[in-house]
């Protein structure tokens, strides 16, 4: 298990106790969330736009530090993390953007073994897992396109790839399916359904109610930056 | 090492996928860098400029006719002791007198008063260079004393006074100009360069942003900057030095007339062309990693 920064036992995958972020006196960004998601499960994290679902997001993969309380990911007390740290950290959590956030100057191939490729990994291995990860994306024999020369869907395909191709135990996904149609939004909760099958937590993050309640998963409710539900098999009841 | 590799291959992937913006920095630094060769040019030919007018300045010390051989050689080396000292030519008395009848070859009235005499008139006569025009004030102090006062005739000095004096005060201003100009050069280099790299850096901050988020260490995300660095500032450099080499080869022959000198500008950057060449890259080459660190210092914190 790749967590193990520290000798302690790897359960539950994500604990938030008592996590607040405040960005002034009169800007909160979340406060007081307790949230334990175990390994192996889907969770929807929903709630309007500014309620904090982002801010969630960036305190996991630890672009922002929590002003109160304590975040540890598969047992590794991330809170204080080293700026020397957080690059070993994103490596062992997938993360998908709304917005893709592909490098425009990479290929498909180029951009998912670029993760791979920061973490020093043999060039062996990146030729053997990068085709196999863009296999099961169903971007084959797209890998030496840009990004520029592909639609929505097949963009978000890219970033699923690049989260995936090194294994993490984690996804985060930060609304994927926000800029696309309802045809590639289910082509994509596809995929996310099957990484989940094959053992990856998943923690997504969206406001479409339709993909929350024909999922019938945990469903993590945010209202002004504070947890107000969390059901099992739960609806989109904002 | 496999990393190192990864970093050079994407430096020089980069490059090629960027290639515009490769393009306007390398003509950017070559730019700076031929107006700094520029005022190296300026500096030169200023100096030589200044030189050749100090070359030209001298003071004649003429000696009586009653001035022995042992009188002059005592004033001579008194002289010599100067260290502004820097040239002394001597003509003795029938070196004067032969001048002196060249000089008056078309004049014969004058050659036939002079064959009159049944003794040469004429005095010894000393030239004196010194390493600047201020040091010829001390010479003629120096040789005012009552001692010498029977056996100098004239100085040539007094009539040259405000003329040196001019000249000093010139060459003081030209030096002093090309030295601000120097300065102020430097300065707008510094900031061409650094407002050149924090534009390329600017344009590439998403993809920093991104290569963070997937996990890319802070070093792993700088060294393909630092690779670019260095190619751009040896390429910037060869250019520049070759055009420079070019322009001096032109030039040449015009710089010829005026210092009757071959070659002035060929020479000198040939001459000088590993120190001219690795300061220049040195500069540009830390220039450009001080201003990559500095613009991407805010784009890799997150």
């Amino acid at each position: 298990m790749y967590f193990r920064k520290y000798d302690i036992i790897i359960t539950p995958m994500i604990h938030l106790k008592n996590v607040s972020k405040k960005y002034s006196r009169d800007s909160v960004g979340v406060e007081n969330i307790n949230l334990k998601i175990e390994a192996g499960e889907f969770v929807f994290v929903v709630g309007q736009s500014g309620t904090g679902k982002t801010t969630l997001v960036k305190l996991l993969i630890a672009e922002e530090r929590p002003s109160e309380g304590e975040i540890e990911i598969g047992g590794w007390n991330i809170t204080n993390i080293h700026q020397d740290d957080i690059p070993f950290l994103r490596r062992q959590i997938g993360v998908i953007f709304q917005d893709f956030k592909l490098l425009p100057k990479k290929t498909v191939y180029e951009n998912v073994a670029f993760a791979l490729q920061v973490s020093g990994h043999p060039t062996a291995r990146i030729r053997e897992s990068v085709p196999k990860v863009l296999d099961i994306v169903g971007l084959k024999n797209k890998g030496d396109r840009y990004p520029h020369q592909l639609s929505g869907g097949e963009q978000q395909r890219v970033v699923i790839a690049r989260s995936l191709v090194h294994r993490p135990k984690i996804l985060v996904a930060d609304e994927p399916t926000g800029n696309l149609d309802t045809v590639n939004t289910q082509e994509i909760m596809e995929i996310l359904k099957k990484i989940n099958e094959f053992g990856t937590t998943i923690l997504l993050v969206t406001h479409n109610r339709e993909i929350v309640n024909q999922m019938r998963r945990r469903v993590v409710t945010i209202h002004d930056g504070k947890l107000i539900s969390d059901e099992h098999e739960g609806r989109y009841r904002l | 090492m496999l990393s190192l590799l990864r970093i050079i291959r994407f430096a020089f992937q980069d490059i090629g996928r960027n290639i515009g913006l490769s393009f306007m920095t390398v003509l950017i630094l070559v730019l700076m860098l031929l107006s700094v060769n520029t005022l190296l040019i300026v500096n030169l030919l200023t100096n030589r400029s200044i030189s050749s007018i100090k070359n030209q300045i001298n003071v004649s010390i003429y000696f009586t006719p009653d001035a022995t051989d042992k009188n002059i050689d005592e004033i001579k080396k008194f002289v010599k002791s100067f260290p502004e000292v820097v040239e002394i030519i001597f003509k003795n008395r029938d070196e004067v007198l032969a001048e002196f009848k060249q000089t008056h070859a078309d004049n014969p009235e004058v050659l036939a008063s002079v064959e009159e005499l049944s003794e040469n008139p004429l005095g010894a006569t000393m030239v004196v260079k010194t390493r600047e025009p201020g040091d010829y004030a001390k010479i003629i102090k120096a040789l005012n004393v009552p001692e010498y006062e029977n056996l100098i005739e004239a100085k040539s000095f007094g009539d040259t006074e405000t003329a040196i004096e001019r000249v000093k005060n010139v060459t003081t201003q030209v030096e002093r100009f090309v030295a601000v100009l120097s300065a102020v050069f430097i300065i707008i280099a510094f900031l061409i360069i650094f407002n050149t790299i924090r534009a390329s850096i600017y344009t590439q901050r998403i993809e920093i942003s991104i290569k963070k988020l997937v996990g890319a260490s802070n070093w792993f995300v700088r060294g393909p900057y630092i690779v670019e660095s260095l190619f751009f500032s040896a390429l910037s450099v060869v250019i520049a030095y070759g055009l420079v080499l070019l322009f001096s080869g032109i030039v040449d022959p015009y710089m010829h007339v005026v210092f009757s000198e071959t070659g002035i500008l060929t020479n000198y950057f040939k001459s000088n062309i590993i120190v001219f060449a690795g300061l220049q890259f040195a500069a540009v080459f830390a220039l450009t990693i001080v201003s990559s660190a500095l613009a991407m210092r805010k784009h890799l914190r997150a």
